[in-house]
C-alpha cells in the first residue's frame, strides 16, 4: 500500500524531459589529477640561466613572434586579428555613431565603448557566458588604455565601439587585446595621436618573463616578488596610457619591470606598422601609373 | 564618482598652487586630509570599521560565514569584496547608478587581495577540503568627497583588526560523521593579523606635480591618477592607471615611489591609533554616527 502511493506522488511531481541539466557546478578533471600527484601545475624554473619552456630567455625583453592582420570582419568598419604564440584575439570596431544616451559631455568629445569577452572554451576553466568580475575589470583596463590614443574631439555626439574576443587564450590577453584593438582602430579610419600597443610580464623571484604563456603567469605563490604587470604605451609620444599589476613586489622589482615592458612595447612597433601597411595596400591599389 | 564642474579659472589657480606645494585648502603635496576612524560601530557583524577622511564617509562591515573552501586550494579561506555605493552620497547613485562604480571599486579591491601574503587565508581552514571561513567584507560609501580608494583601504584594515572570528573544534564521532563545535564562551575568538594588509594611496596628476588625497576640485583638475597599494614592509601588491589621460614612463616611476614613501608612513600610526582604541575597552567613548 505505501509503496504504491509512493509511485503514485513519483509520477504526479513534473519531470523536466527537454533538458538534460548537468550538475549545477562542474570541474575540469585535469585538476583533480594534478592534486592527487602532487605536482605544481607550473614547470619550476630554478637557475636564471635556463630557458623557458618555449626557448625563450629569462630577464630579457624577448616576446613571442606576433601575427596581426587587419580587415577581417567584412561586415565592422575596422578589424584585426592577432596571434602570438597560442593567443589568439579577433577586434572589431563599429562607428563612429549616433550615441544612445546625451549627455552634456558627450556634446564636446565622442564616447569609447569597449567591450572584452573571453571565448568559453578559451581559457582552461569554462568561462560561463554572462559577464564576470574579472572581464568587466579588463574592459574597464582597455578603455583607459585605449582612450588617451584616440582624437575623440573630433566625434562630438558620437560612441565608438570596440569589441575584443579573446579566441584562446594562452597568456597576456589584456596586452594583445590592447594591441589588436589600436590595429583595429587605426584600420576603421578611427583618428588617432599614436597606436597604443601592449605588453605584459610576469615577475618570478629575480628574473621577469616577458609576455608569459597561461602556464607561466600562474606562479608559485610560496616565494617572494612574484606577481604581473600589463603596460600600455603610446610609442612614438612615449606615454604610459595603461598600467596595471597584481601580485606583491617591491618597489625597485616594479619599476624595472614597466621598463622592460615599456622597451617590449617599443620593439612590437615595427610589426604593428607593417601590418597597417599592408592592409592599407590591399584595400587601395597603387596607381597604375 | 560625484563630478564637480570646476571654471578654467579655477584650474589654473589650483594647478599653479600645486607647483608650488601648496593646495587650496594649506596642504603639501603630500599630506592626508584629517582622518576619523571608529572600529566596532555595527552590533550585528564579527567586525566593523567607519573612516571619515574630509566629508568622505566609509562603512565596512564584516561578516564571517562558513562555507566549502575552493577546489584549488582546499586549505584556504578566501574573501569576497562587495561595495554599494548609497543613494545617500549623491543622487547619481540612485537604483543602478552606483553599480559601475561598485563593481570597479571590488574589482580594484579583489587584486590588491590577490597575492596570499597579505591575510594569513590558511588559518582560515576548519577542515581541509570541506569546511573554511568566507570573510565577506561589504564596503558602504555614505558620503563621497573624492579618494575613495584610500579611506576604503583603511576601513577595510580597521575592520578587518576588528574582526572576531569564533573558535570552532571539528570532532569526529565513532561512525566517522563529524561535528562542529563552537566553545561556551562567546568572548572566545580567533583575530587577524593585519600586519601584512595593504594601504591603498592614489597620486593624482596635476600639471608637472602630483598630490596626494586629492579633493573633488583637484580631481577635476587632472587627468590620470595612479593607484598604489602599500603594505608595511613597503611592498606594492597593486598599481593601476585611473583616468583618461596618459602619463609619462617619468612621472610614473615618481608617483609609485611618493606612493610608497606615503603608504609605508601611514601603516604605524594607523597600527598605533588601532591598538590604543582596543586597550581602552569599555571606557572607550563610543561616537558612533552623531559625532
Amino acid at each position: 500500500m505505501v509503496k504504491e502511493v509512493a509511485f503514485q506522488v513519483e509520477r504526479a511531481m513534473p519531470v523536466d524531459t527537454k533538458r538534460v541539466r548537468g550538475p549545477e557546478e562542474s570541474q575540469s578533471p585535469w585538476l583533480f589529477v594534478q592534486q592527487s600527484r602532487g605536482q605544481p601545475t607550473r614547470v619550476p624554473q630554478t637557475r636564471e640561466s635556463e630557458r623557458r619552456a618555449d626557448g625563450r630567455r629569462r630577464g630579457q625583453v624577448d616576446a613571442r613572434p606576433m601575427f596581426a592582420r587587419c580587415g577581417l570582419v567584412s561586415q565592422a568598419k575596422g578589424s584585426a586579428y592577432i596571434e602570438a604564440g597560442n593567443t589568439k584575439l579577433i577586434c572589431s570596431v563599429y562607428g563612429p555613431r549616433e550615441t544612445e544616451r546625451k549627455d552634456e559631455l558627450d556634446m564636446k568629445a565622442g564616447r569609447l565603448v569597449c567591450a572584452f569577452r573571453l571565448a568559453p572554451f578559451s581559457c582552461a576553466k569554462r568561462c560561463p557566458w554572462i559577464q564576470g568580475s574579472q572581464e568587466k575589470d579588463l574592459t574597464l583596463s582597455l578603455q583607459e588604455s585605449l582612450q588617451p590614443g584616440v582624437c575623440l574631439h573630433k566625434y562630438p555626439r558620437s560612441q565608438i565601439e570596440v569589441n575584443v574576443l579573446v579566441l584562446e587564450n594562452d597568456g597576456s590577453a589584456l596586452a594583445h587585446a590592447i594591441t589588436c584593438a589600436s590595429l583595429a582602430l587605426a584600420d576603421a579610419g578611427i583618428e588617432m595621436y599614436d597606436l597604443v600597443l601592449g605588453c605584459s610580464l610576469r615577475q618570478d623571484g629575480a628574473a621577469y618573463l616577458l609576455d608569459p604563456t597561461c602556464r607561466e603567469e600562474n606562479g608559485d605563490e610560496s616565494t617572494e616578488n612574484q606577481g604581473s604587470l600589463t603596460v600600455a604605451l603610446l610609442p612614438t609620444l612615449n606615454q604610459i596610457s595603461g598600467l596595471l599589476s597584481t601580485g606583491e613586489m617591491k618597489e625597485e622589482t616594479v619599476v624595472g619591470a614597466v621598463r622592460a615592458c615599456v622597451e617590449g612595447c617599443q620593439r612590437l612597433y615595427p610589426a604593428a606598422q607593417q601590418c597597417l601597411l599592408k592592409s592599407v595596400r590591399r584595400k587601395v591599389p597603387a596607381p597604375q601609373n | 564618482m560625484a563630478a564637480v564642474q570646476v571654471s578654467e579659472a579655477e584650474k589654473v589657480y589650483i594647478m599653479h598652487g600645486v607647483q608650488d606645494d601648496l593646495r587650496v585648502d594649506g596642504r603639501g603635496c603630500d599630506d592626508y586630509r584629517h582622518m576619523e576612524i571608529e572600529t566596532d560601530v555595527v552590533s550585528n557583524t564579527s567586525g566593523s570599521a567607519r573612516v571619515k577622511l574630509g566629508h568622505t564617509d566609509i562603512l565596512v562591515g564584516v561578516k564571517a560565514e562558513m562555507s566549502r573552501p575552493k577546489l584549488e586550494k582546499p586549505n584556504e579561506g578566501c574573501l569576497e569584496f562587495f561595495v554599494d555605493c548609497s543613494a545617500n552620497a549623491t543622487p547619481e547613485f540612485e537604483g543602478r547608478g552606483g553599480e559601475d562604480l561598485g563593481t570597479e571599486i571590488a574589482n580594484t579591491l579583489y587584486r590588491v587581495f590577490d597575492n596570499g601574503h597579505n591575510i594569513d587565508l590558511k588559518s582560515l581552514c576548519i577542515c581541509p577540503m570541506e569546511h573554511c571561513w568566507t570573510l565577506y567584507v561589504d564596503v558602504l560609501l555614505l558620503q563621497c568627497d573624492g579618494n575613495l580608494f584610500d579611506a576604503i583601504s583603511v576601513a577595510i584594515k580597521a575592520a578587518l583588526f576588528n574582526t572576531r572570528i569564533p573558535k570552532v573544534q571539528m570532532i569526529e564521532d565513532e561512525e566517522g560523521t563529524k561535528e562542529i563545535e563552537l566553545s561556551d564562551d562567546p568572548y572566545d575568538c580567533m583575530r587577524l593579523d593585519v600586519e601584512n594588509v595593504p594601504c591603498i594611496v592614489t597620486l593624482c596628476k596635476i600639471g608637472h606635480r602630483h598630490v596626494v588625497d586629492a579633493t573633488l576640485q583637484e580631481k577635476a583638475c587632472s587627468m590620470a591618477s595612479l593607484l598604489v597599494a602599500v603594505t608595511r614592509k613597503g611592498t606594492i601588491t597593486c598599481v593601476r592607471k585611473v583616468g583618461g589621460g596618459s602619463l609619462d614612463p617619468e612621472s610614473v616611476f615618481e608617483m609609485i615611489e611618493t606612493g610608497k614613501r606615503v603608504g609605508k608612513a601611514l601603516h604605524t600610526p594607523l597600527q598605533e591609533i588601532l591598538q590604543k582604541e582596543e586597550s581602552l575597552g569599555k571606557k572607550r567613548h563610543k561616537v558612533g554616527f552623531l559625532g
